[in-house]
């Protein structure tokens, strides 16, 4: 193409128009003198096309490309990696807005526009992102075409609804590439979005840590059981178990994170379910014990509790079957043992010495733990997230004095206790409950739904877990922290615009749970189709399904659709709407039954004179049609078209009826004499 | 060396064969990507490099959408082409070194063509919206470089339309034809041009033609600028020329076999004088290698003696 061709008004109006679309979602995490340096250069651009102001000289541009390098190492202290890149991204998506002067440059920045899509993703997959980024690739779309418009006198909407209707021509076979495009692991790991405010449980906690969980009304993940939903009370999630404890926090000790399964006995009726877990940042999975999963890499650690190889950075689906009723580690050895045994060499005078009495009074670990269990029920102990301060020691602090706290008070108290008298024992922190969803029949666990439990061990039944908070206050197991905290509703974290504050509008929950729903399947179907679990579908549906066989399935499905498209927008049943050439194709081939086949590129009078010559019983009536057919056709002489029909049939008169005699030739009727 | 176009030329000649209308159907658009489009492509590509490293779903779903969109642009591609009737309009005869025009008509039997490109090559395309069921028609430029017919052979006809990652194209052949006429060159006729060798005063066509100012008339293709009348054009009266009236007793003949120097220069200044008699409304009689046309006036008589001067020396070609 020659020389520059400018970028046409509709094109460029696209262009500012999808730019902001691009960038949108991208605020989020994008430093502030972004947002700055993209107002300017818009208003630079728009000046530059009303004639005010110039294009920015070549220094400039050098300046500018400096300073927002400069400006991406300040705020992201690099300039690799994915936010930095990001951020480099986005500002030469700006400021190539400005120095854009031909279509070449335009073209330029709708590729960048596209990839910055891409990346948007990397930050947010969920559904009204993904919904969403339709906007900023239909805008895209509409400035490619834009650009290829003529200069003047476009109006905008035509363009978009152009790209609208690619777009939607292009839906059907996105579908069979989604579903049948082979995925392949990771060809090389690339950074990943550091950006991301993960909340959760972590590797050791304070009584704070779960206070502050328990305000959160954030999503943990959600599970689907394979039967019914069991009963709340047996809904105990294990995420990681805190052996050692220094006096005032829990935490897990690094031999239980030992990658070898304890020994177990499944018993009981097990359950099979499948969970996405939101992003945790840790690299636990959480399910109900004792479970065995029927992929993946996670491993069951020594504790019992599911880890796996990296952290979960990103929504993760497994399915796991659990065995509720197993009997855990009847033999467990003394490194085990002696780890449950552990505490610290001094403090909590009064708790050692109540622990050893309760011990005397009890002949077994079950009873001693029974007692206990009984002591939390009948002594005046309150369940709530605001506890008063307690001294250095916490223990007696919390057994004796404030009798207030919530489960990992207890459950921290209780593992001391149980310790301090000679049983193992140790504090199994996860989530409990979760809520019903019954738009999808599926369960909800929320960061609120963090909670705290023991385990401890005798030699008949191996481990067995206790939760002492359900002796105090039973309702934050029978019906949720919210419902045990009644008075403290304001503790818990909710927005205005969360859909849970007006659960009590039914038609509005009906609503929450809806969304929540097709959120979930969208985690479930769109985000976790990957790997393995494409095999998984497409086996059930195609038999034994390999990548290879997916990428013939794909190839061939995606020409058949190409191929309807193609019926559909070329219409060929409409190709010979001209009626004067559809007569004159009648009158080819009535000739071509006689033997004379017209040569390519002879005109319609040479092969009329031909025809007569060699037909001289039909000569007058051919001569005729082709008179009229070419007054028709090139004096505008609108013959009619019953005259050329009443001709042909002249024709077709004089001449003695036969089908074929000369095998027509292919290629006739196609070209225009 | 050669053998590549000839065998394409021929190709085409059975694919498309000429005529002054031809209708673009489906054997005769080619498509292919653009540069922009192996762009494209090579976007993409990295795009799903992305959503393998990061396994994201998203990300996948975006690439094969614009990939989608790639094949779905080939049909709309192809489809901005398809149906599309180009017809040869007329063309007016220039003199050498003026653009030679020639109308090309593009008529839609349905829907609308948008940014059709319509042209030769070497002398760029012209671009141009044909509207749903109706026509617009092109007046395409091309440079002259020699006098006689000029046949710019196969038009091509492309479409970028709508993405600009893919063209479709096509090579027709409208039998677009001009006349060029030689290059008027201001010049002396020699003296013994008359019929009757009498010496007279009136016989003498002068040199210059500058006897006698008629007035002011509007220009026309072959007039000499030096005649133009710039003042008035300055007024913004359009362009307009002297005109002079030579004194002329007798017709004047204009004879090619009188004149000295090469073939080229002798056509030129017969052409100069065919268009400066026809402008003072002299008749004047042109005789030329056995071709002699009687003293006549007017623009049939103009015509007649330029394409005579045209097509001098060049092989007779049929009717056209």
């Amino acid at each position: 193409m020659s020389s520059i061709q400018p970028i046409p008004r509709n094109g460029l109006l696209w262009l500012l128009i999808a730019q902001v679309l691009v960038i949108l979602p991208h605020l989020s995490h994008l430093p502030l003198w972004i947002i700055g340096l993209w107002i300017g250069c818009a208003v630079w651009r728009i000046q530059i096309f009303r004639m005010r102001a110039r294009y920015p000289r070549a220094w400039a541009k050098a300046l500018l490309m400096l300073g927002a390098a400069f400006g991406v190492y300040l705020s992201r202290g690099s300039l690799v990696g994915l936010d930095a890149g990001v951020v480099l991204l986005i500002a030469a998506f700006i400021l190539k807005l400005v120095e854009m002067r031909s279509r070449r440059d335009a073209l330029v920045l709708v590729f960048l526009g596209f990839f910055a899509v891409v990346t948007s993703y990397l930050f947010n997959d969920s559904l009204l992102a993904g919904v969403y980024s339709l906007a900023p690739v239909t805008a895209l779309l509409a400035a490619m075409i834009g650009l290829q418009q003529s200069a003047a006198g476009t109006h905008p909407w035509p363009t978009l609804r152009t790209a609208g209707s690619l777009l939607l021509q292009a839906i059907p076979l996105m579908l069979v590439l989604f579903v049948l495009f082979p995925r392949l692991g990771p060809l090389w790991s690339l950074p990943q979005p550091k950006d991301r405010g993960v909340t959760g449980l972590a590797d050791s906690m304070s009584p704070g840590d779960i206070a502050e969980l328990s305000r959160s009304s954030e999503l943990a993940f959600r599970a689907s059981f394979e039967g019914p939903i069991p009963d709340r009370d047996q809904l105990y999630w294990r995420a990681v178990t805190f052996e050692r404890f220094d006096g005032r926090r829990w935490s897990q000790s690094f031999l239980s994170q030992v990658p070898q399964a304890p020994e177990w006995l499944p018993r009981g009726a097990p359950v099979g379910y499948s969970v996405v877990m939101q992003p945790s940042g840790r690299p636990w999975l959480y399910a109900l014990d004792v479970a065995q999963l029927e992929a993946g890499d996670a491993r069951l650690m020594a504790d019992f509790h599911l880890e796996r190889p990296r952290a979960v950075d990103k929504p993760l689906l497994y399915r796991a079957t659990s065995w509720s009723q197993a009997l855990r580690e009847p033999n467990a050895g003394p490194a085990v043992l002696g780890r449950a045994l552990e505490l610290p060499s001094e403090g909590n005078v009064r708790s050692r010495a109540w622990a050893v009495d309760l011990r005397r009074q009890h002949q077994t670990a079950e009873a001693t733990v029974q007692a206990l269990l009984r002591h939390f029920n009948q002594q005046p102990y309150s369940y709530t997230l605001r506890p008063p301060p307690v001294g250095e020691n916490i223990v007696d602090g919390f057994l004796f004095d404030t009798k207030s706290g919530f489960c990992i008070h207890y459950a921290g108290a209780m593992t001391f206790v149980l310790r301090a008298a000679g049983i193992p024992a140790r504090v199994v922190a996860g989530y409990q409950g979760g809520e019903v969803n019954p738009t999808g029949n599926y369960l909800t666990v929320r960061q609120l739904d963090a909670h705290a439990w023991v385990e401890y061990w005798d030699t008949a039944s191996g481990w067995v877990s206790v939760d002492p908070t359900f002796q105090v206050a039973p309702e934050r197991i029978e019906q949720g922290l919210e419902a045990a905290l009644a008075t403290e509703q304001d503790l818990i974290e909710n927005a205005l615009l969360d859909l849970r504050r007006y659960r009590d509008v039914g038609w509005l929950n009906d609503l929450r749970f809806g969304w929540d729903s097709l959120n979930y399947g969208w985690q479930r179907w769109v985000l976790n189709y990957q790997g393995e679990r494409q095999l998984e579908l497409l086996s059930g549906l195609f038999g034994k399904a390999d990548p290879r066989k997916l990428g013939l399935l794909m190839i061939a499905i995606a020409a058949l659709l190409t191929a309807l498209l193609a019926v559909l927008l070329l219409k060929p049943w409409r190709r010979e709407r001209d009626p004067q050439l559809r007569q004159f194709h009648r009158f080819e081939r009535l000739l071509a039954r006689h033997g004379i086949a017209r040569e390519p590129g002879e005109g319609a009078r040479d092969f009329a004179q031909r025809a007569a010559e060699r037909l001289p019983a039909a000569a007058g009536p051919i001569l005729v049609f082709a008179r009229l057919y070419e007054q028709a056709r090139y004096a505008g002489q609108a013959a009619s078209r019953a005259e050329l029909r009443a001709a042909l049939g002249k024709v077709r008169r004089q001449l003695p009826w036969r089908t074929s005699t000369a095998k027509s030739r292919s290629g006739i009727g196609r070209d225009v004499p | 060396m050669r053998v590549l176009p000839r065998i394409r030329d021929h190709w085409l000649l059975k694919r498309i064969p000429p005529g002054p209308s031809v209708r673009l159907d489906q054997r005769r658009i080619f498509i292919m990507p653009t540069a922009v489009g192996m762009t494209y492509i090579l976007a993409l590509l990295l795009m799903l490099i992305a959503a393998i490293n990061y396994q994201n779903s998203l990300a996948y779903a975006l690439t094969f959408l614009l990939g989608s969109v790639f094949i779905v642009a080939i049909l709309h591609t192809w489809r901005n082409l398809a149906g599309l009737v180009l017809q040869a309009g007329g063309s007016e005869p220039v003199f050498l070194d003026e653009q030679a025009r020639l109308r090309v008509r593009l008529e839609s039997r349905g829907r609308l063509y948008q940014s059709v490109s319509v042209g030769w090559p070497k002398s760029g395309l012209q671009q141009a919206d044909v509207p749903a069921a109706g026509a617009c028609e092109l007046e395409l430029s091309l440079p002259t470089e020699r006098r006689g017919w000029l046949r710019p052979g196969r038009l091509r006809v492309e479409s970028r339309f709508p993405l600009g990652i893919l063209v479709a194209w096509s090579w027709v052949d409208l039998q677009l034809s001009t006349l060029v006429y030689p290059r008027p060159l201001e010049g002396d006729l020699p003296q013994a041009g008359g019929r009757d060798e009498e010496g007279d005063e009136g016989t003498r066509v002068h040199g210059a033609g500058i006897d006698d100012y008629q007035g002011l008339r509007p220009w026309q293709p072959g007039d000499s600028r030096k005649r133009l009348n710039w003042k008035a054009y300055s007024r913004g009266q359009g362009l307009l020329v002297k005109d002079f009236t030579a004194l002329a007793g007798h017709d004047p003949l204009l004879d090619f076999d009188m004149l000295d120097g090469d073939i080229e220069s002798r056509l030129s200044l017969l052409c100069y004088w065919v268009v400066e008699l026809s402008a003072r409304q002299q008749p004047f009689a042109l005789r030329i290698s056995g071709v002699s046309l009687d003293a006549s006036v007017g623009v049939e008589h103009r015509s007649r003696c330029l394409r005579e001067l045209a097509l001098f020396g060049q092989q007779p070609e049929g009717q056209r």
